[in-house]
């Protein structure tokens, strides 16, 4: 990344923006160096020009907003005339605002409706069932879904208070609770109303605007606007497609416009200048520079200068961070991207990644089987995956586990399981059922291998920083080696006589490694050997793998007729495969951002964002999120 | 069964068992913290699959250690 400063007439400042908006190359930022140098102000009437671009930014983002179905953002061909553009973006955005408040209403007329609905039925027979009603006070209830009990309780209160002058009809409801219908002189009304808050019964309070003079008038009224709702919304739906079809494209187009010319002004922003001059600077890929200087000066001839802003007046915790790895590693990139950016100038662990990750994957997996199902998934998937994509990169990554996989499952003999040394598959270098210590040791070794690898790097990196910190972790990893040779050794895997030498140099370098670490390195380094032992993680999950086939294919004739048993098998083996691709993502993607980046990594790198246009940015996130 | 055997097969079923209980706590007290976090902040899913990830070491252990006896006492 280089950083940059360029130079020219004042007056040229608005055509060379709009040149580098083109190019998208360039990361702007505020000038280091501004003496003598004023920030461009703006005037009266520019800033009129502003609060209306953002006024119409507003307008078109709502407006897009909610129309739901944003066409692709678009490139402009020729001049957009911005009060036009203010008055389309305007009017869509108050018609819209205007459709989604009519919607909203009518939803919530339809919810409320829909809560009483199931009462609709019951109140409706009980109304049919020829009480005359003239004269006295009615009360329409809901009773909860245990109420047999309690209405035979408030029919003996009732008799008891009121004589037999009363009238108590209840219904089931759809909603399992009952409906319930009193009624009662209108000279005992109030007494009745005592007996049923005593009771602690809920009367049924219909919503007021569709009340009628009866309750069955009501809910007639509720049952036809429920039955005109659709309609309604279906006309309210119609008119947001109607102006989707006729305005969604021109929409886009004032987006895409407006937003890059609100750009252009921010970026005025940044530029300083003197009364005949300005400076304007930013950061650029170092590779991508030359071509910025041809096409500036293929524009501008020698108008504008530009020139490298020396190292001295900037910090490495400013500069933007782009990944940049070969075509064989990209994809990686979206392991290590799911972290914080690594900062500038730190090291970048996509390669190490793409090596290890599906190496792991595939020593976890091993099996010929299983790992030629993921190839073909992951073969469709890049098929039908656009380049330059997340789905691309996932599919990519599932090719190369895939592969590993395969690779590990001929070297274990294993297709679906033990179904591989059935038919002939002998194991070359071990074979998981039995050889547990083996498979332990391997992954361990790994372990060494990976944490040693980080160490290394940790200290490669701090090298020409801090020297006595890189010379701390360059112990460290030599201690690691050291006590695991010394632990081999113990247990009769190395000659007996390398013990005793082993762990007196470990020791000597004890010494080293505080100085280099401080006091809490021994300390750091038993975390470090613990990190060793999560790698046991890579048998772990790998075993557990291996014998979930192999009950699959044991389920054949285990259960009666032979096909019930094979269908069982192949639905076991599909939930292995399933877990078997799940598992051993989950748990090697932690061992690469605990174990491995925590030796190493250090994040909080910012991403590069050229300057460019807004449409041309929108696409590239919206295809990278795809 | 011999008697050995009998606590061979119970120790082997507690060095799995004890530490699986005790991922299953951790990550039973992580877990709604985790969809909390993960209700305001949907880009922190990397360190919540993590932080859910990491208690799982115990368990892992727990069945290497299992592992490791019964091939010892020959079960």
């Amino acid at each position: 990344m280089s950083r940059i400063r360029m130079l020219g007439p004042r007056e040229q400042l608005q055509a060379v923006l709009e040149r580098v908006q083109d190019l998208g190359l360039v990361q702007l930022v505020e000038p280091t160096e501004t003496e003598s140098l004023t920030p461009l102000g703006l005037t009266p009437e520019q800033e009129r020009h502003v609060r209306g671009v953002r006024k119409i930014v507003k307008d078109v983002d709502a407006a897009l907003e909610l129309l739901g179905e944003t066409p692709r953002p678009t490139r402009v061909a020729g001049e957009l005339e911005l009060p036009q553009a203010a008055l389309i973006a305007g009017r869509c955005r108050r018609e819209l605002e205007a459709l989604a408040e009519q919607r909203q209403q009518l939803e919530e007329e339809r919810a409320l409706i829909l809560k009483f609905r199931p009462f609709f039925a019951a109140f409706t027979k009980i109304g049919e069932s020829g009480l005359d009603l003239d004269g006295i006070r009615v009360f329409y209830l809901i009773l909860k879904e245990d109420g047999e009990e309690e209405l035979r309780r408030m029919r003996a209160a009732f008799r008891q208070a009121l004589g037999d002058g009363f009238e108590l009809l209840s219904q089931p409801s759809e909603s399992g609770e009952s409906a319930m219908l009193l009624a009662v002189p209108s000279a005992d009304g109030a007494k009745a109303e005592q007996l049923l808050s005593e009771a602690g019964v809920q009367a049924l309070s219909l919503p007021d605007q569709f009340e009628e003079e009866s309750v069955g008038g009501t809910i007639h009224r509720m049952q036809a606007r429920l039955e005109k709702l659709p309609a309604e919304l279906a006309t309210i739906e119609r008119e947001r497609k109607r102006i989707a079809g006729e305005r969604g494209r021109d929409l886009a187009r004032i987006q895409a416009t407006v937003r890059d010319l609100l750009a252009t002004i921010e970026a005025m922003e940044k530029a300083v200048v003197t009364p005949r001059a300005f400076v304007l600077e930013g950061w650029i890929p170092s590779a991508v520079r030359p071509d910025l200087d041809r096409q500036l000066g293929k524009s501008f001839g020698n108008q504008i200068e530009i020139e490298a802003v020396s190292s001295e007046e900037w910090s490495g915790d400013t500069v933007p961070v782009v990944l940049k790895n070969p075509r064989l590693f990209r994809p990686f990139e979206a392991i290590t991207g799911m972290m914080p950016l690594p900062k500038y100038g730190t090291v970048d662990p996509t390669p190490f990644v793409a090596i290890f990750f599906p190496m792991f994957f595939g020593i976890v997996l091993g099996d010929m089987g299983y790992g030629t199902m993921l190839g073909i998934l992951s073969l469709i998937l890049r098929i039908r995956s656009k380049p330059d994509t997340k789905l691309r990169s996932v599919s990519e990554i599932g090719i190369a586990c895939s592969l590993f996989a395969i690779i590990f499952g001929f070297l274990y003999g294993e297709l679906f399981g033990d179904l591989g040394h059935r038919i002939g598959l002998h194991p070359i270098i071990f074979n998981r059922e039995e050889a547990f210590f083996p498979f332990l040791g391997l992954a361990i070794a790994l372990g060494i291998v990976h944490i040693v690898l980080g160490l290394l790097v940790g200290a490669v990196k701090m090298f020409r920083g801090d020297k006595r910190r890189a010379l701390g972790k360059g112990m460290a990893a030599l201690m690691v080696v050291l006590i695991a040779l010394a632990l081999m050794a113990a247990f009769d895997m190395l000659p007996e006589r390398f013990f005793t030498p082993l762990v007196i140099t470990a020791l000597a370098a004890l010494p080293i490694l505080i100085i280099g670490e401080g006091v809490l390195a021994p300390i750091e380094l038993v975390s470090t050997l613990g990190n060793v032992l999560s790698y046991a993680r890579i048998m772990a999950v790998g075993t557990a793998s291996v014998m979930m086939a192999v009950v699959a294919n044991r389920m054949v004739g285990a259960f009666g007729p032979v096909w019930v048993g094979i269908l069982f098998g192949l639905l076991f083996h599909l939930i292995n495969f399933v877990l078997g691709v799940f598992s051993p993502t989950i748990h090697m993607l932690r061992l690469h951002y605990v174990e491995f980046f925590g030796k190493f990594y250090s994040p909080g790198g910012s991403q590069y964002q050229p300057f460019r246009h807004w449409s041309a940015r929108e696409s590239a996130s919206a295809e990278r999120s795809e | 069964m011999e008697l050995e055997a009998v606590f061979l097969y119970l120790s082997a079923a507690l060095a799995v068992g004890i530490p699986a209980l005790a991922t299953g706590w951790a990550q039973s007290r992580i877990g709604p913290a985790a969809a909390a976090a993960l209700a305001e902040k949907p880009e922190l899913t990397v360190t919540v699959v993590l932080l859910i990830a990491i208690p799982e070491t115990l368990a892992i252990l727990g069945f290497v250690v299992a592992v490791l006896m019964l091939m010892q006492g020959g079960g």
